[in-house]
């Protein structure tokens, strides 16, 4: 029950607030551009990995299996946003090893030539095992930067011993978000304007001035009725009851299923379906530990264990993770949404002026 | 250190002692007499500021005249673009920004205010009646060992209805109904937490300097203690009452913390703003253009108060 939970418990999901803490800690601290990699990279020694990811992405004991199995040591940084990472990385941070942006991203930083190309031979395990459909991605066609780690979708998550209507789309979402002003949602931009798009019948990454002029009017509608705007602990204040209702990822929800009565659903009108990728920063300093961990986390045990964890999509092929730790969770639609799901769904395809456009939605929406 | 007098010779006495000092300072300041620093002994200084201050206020002012190219690239296009993008909100009909900076300007004068109600009667404690001075001190300065934003954070736990203390005393649903947590009410409350040091110790440092028998000497002479608070003890205490204020109110107007973790990340004040821009949006040229106009105004706002500090320090 939520009269349990309190704010210590360990949150379980992809963006954690560890990383808004972070973040606002290293930028407070006037070191938010350069500062976090730069003195991580200065105390570096041969065999440290430094990871820089969402928190709670990875599951501790494989950090803990991975330094045992390599004695590479694994330093961790972590954002809640793939933006902030970006301007981590525009901003000339070095020394980041290994990162996890989502696809929109990871195909952005390719154009601005701030990854590493993979060396193929270190990842054997990556040719071996995963599924050839995620080998070769339109984010990165040639697979020549990336390699998958998760995918999973974007949809909404309501505590089912307190609502009593059973929700399936985005119009029940924005009801009942009125009726009850019980609803947080992720501090993202593309997910919360291309849901709402998608609620009105039009493109997840709909660039139409007028399209989106009547998402900023169902946005602003809206912002009075919301709890709070937080990538990192949304998922937390649904558990604890301050909130009832989530706009959020697939792991997050079934995470939250696990502690208190809840739901995630994929709404009816579609949605977003995201793939994150392991990346190599160019600064990266030490990118043979890089591949070392893309390819251990390949193992199927291992990337059982991951997505026992995590509870997002592994890209491995299906029947390697059976009789893994995630042999349970191959029937679960939350985690393998079916493929009449899927097809319903859009990868965030934004353009850069589409971008502008929705950040200034958004500032709007976070301002009024 | 300073040796306390008593009575009105006494104040006579010290009034030569000051005038001394301020001939002595005279004299440096001409070149004769007390001790003569080489020059270079203030490169340190220049160098420091110009490498930490000016260089990087350069690149704020040259971006904010650049223009995004593509996702994030900055093309240094010396254009008008974003302060007339600005303009337009602030005299447009939507006023967004405009109602940005207001909610900021508002945030910063009532964070300044409240740490100096409850700060003033604590500095004024503590310098004239508090036996432990030292101790009282110390339990002012501590919190700041603690991180900032965990003390952001503590209060999640405090303001939450299901606080332990709130169940045990059955106040949980008062809480509840009161609606504090991700609310303008939790940011205030936050602010006047972590900002009360700042003001509490410019004003002690003020106090205690003071000479407490002039307090005595003007209600011998027949003011009411009211009286004789505003026309010796305040006039004393501006000078702190100042740095205090200034010491809140311009960090605040950078403010972005509180309301991200007690606000719930959905009110924007100037410094959300501008995180926003530079962390999110990937806009920094627009991000450094509110930098500057928020320089701007703090510039206005630190003359105004220059002025007043000179005014104070003619009659003081």
């Amino acid at each position: 029950m939520s009269d349990e939970l309190t704010i210590w418990e360990r949150p379980v999901h992809r963006r954690g607030f560890v990383a808004g803490a972070t973040a606002a800690a290293l930028t407070a601290a006037g070191l938010g551009r350069f500062g976090a990699a730069d003195a991580l990279a200065a105390a570096e020694a041969e065999g440290t990995l430094f990871y820089y990811n969402w928190a709670q992405y990875v599951n501790p004991k494989t950090y803990a299996a991975f330094t045992k199995a390599t004695g590479i040591k694994v330093k961790k940084g972590f954002y809640d946003s793939n933006e902030t990472l970006a301007a981590k990385l525009r901003g000339g941070a070095r020394g980041y090893d290994l990162v996890c942006p989502t696809g929109y991203m990871t195909k952005e930083l390719i154009s601005e030539k701030r990854l590493l190309p993979l060396d193929w031979s270190q990842l054997g395990n990556v040719t071996k095992n995963v599924d050839p459909k995620f080998r070769r991605t339109s984010d990165d066609p040639k697979g020549t930067y990336s390699v998958v780690k998760d995918w999973g979708t974007t949809g909404f998550m309501y505590r089912t011993d307190k609502i009593k209507e059973r929700p399936t789309t985005w119009k029940e979402f924005v009801a009942l978000t009125k009726k009850y002003s019980k609803t947080t949602m992720v501090d993202s931009s593309p997910e919360v304007v291309g849901s709402i798009a998608t609620m009105l019948g039009y493109s997840y990454n709909t660039e139409n001035k007028k399209e989106l002029d009547q998402v900023k009017k169902v946005l602003l509608d809206l912002k009075p009725h919301i709890v709070a705007l937080h990538s990192s602990n949304y998922d937390t204040l649904i558990a604890k009851g301050q909130a009832w209702m989530g706009l959020g990822w697939n792991g997050d929800g079934l995470a939250l299923a696990g502690k208190v009565p809840a739901q995630y659903v994929v709404a009816r009108e579609g949605g977003e379906i995201w793939i994150d990728y392991y990346n190599i920063p160019a600064g990266a300093s030490n990118p043979d530990a890089a591949h070392a961990w893309i390819n251990f986390v390949y193992q199927p045990r291992i990337a059982g264990l991951e997505t026992s964890y995590t509870y997002y999509g592994s890209p491995l092929k299906r029947s390697l993770l059976k009789g893994t730790p995630a042999g349970k969770l191959l029937a679960d639609k939350v985690v393998f949404p079916p493929a009449a799901t899927v097809k319903k769904l859009e990868t965030n395809q934004v353009s850069a002026n589409g971008k502008r456009l929705r950040e200034r939605i958004w500032t709007e929406f976070k301002a009024s | 250190m300073r040796p306390r007098f008593r009575g009105l010779r006494a104040t006579g006495i010290r009034e030569t002692a000051d005038s001394r000092l301020a001939h002595d300072n005279r004299g440096a300041r001409a070149g004769a007499g007390g001790p003569r620093y080489p020059g270079w002994l203030v490169l340190p200084a220049v160098a420091w500021h110009v490498l930490f201050f000016l260089v990087p206020l350069g690149f704020i002012v040259a971006t904010s005249f650049g223009t995004v190219v593509g996702f994030s690239d900055i093309a240094y296009t010396w254009s008008l673009d974003n302060y007339r993008y600005l303009w337009d909100d602030v005299v447009g009909e939507l006023h967004i920004y405009r109602d940005i900076f207001f909610a900021t300007f508002k945030l910063s004068i009532i964070g300044t205010l409240s740490t100096l109600v409850i700060g003033f009667p604590l500095a004024y404690y503590i310098a004239r009646y508090a036996k432990h001075k030292t101790l009282l001190l110390l339990l002012v300065i501590v919190p700041f060992w603690t991180s900032f934003l965990i003390r952001a954070y503590a209060w999640l736990i405090v303001l939450d209805p299901e606080f332990p203390l709130f169940r045990a005393l059955g106040l949980s649903d008062f809480v509840e109904r009161q609606g504090i947590l991700f609310s303008e009410k939790a940011i205030y409350i936050g602010v006047a937490y972590n900002y009360l040091p700042l003001m509490v110790l410019p004003l002690y440092a003020a106090l205690e300097r003071m000479d407490w028998s002039l307090v005595d000497a003007a209600q011998d002479l027949g003011d009411s203690p009211l009286r004789a608070f505003r026309r010796v003890t305040l006039p004393l205490a501006l000078p702190g009452i100042l740095a205090g204020s200034l010491l809140v109110f311009i960090p605040l107007t950078g403010e972005y913390i509180i309301p991200v973790i007690l606000g719930g990340n959905k009110t924007f004040y100037a410094g959300s703003l501008i995180a926003q821009q530079f962390l999110e949006s990937g806009d920094w040229p627009l991000g450094s253009a509110i930098a500057m106009v928020v320089i701007g105004a703090l510039t206005i706002v630190l003359l105004v108060y220059a002025r007043a500090l000179g005014k104070q320090e003619q009659f003081g």
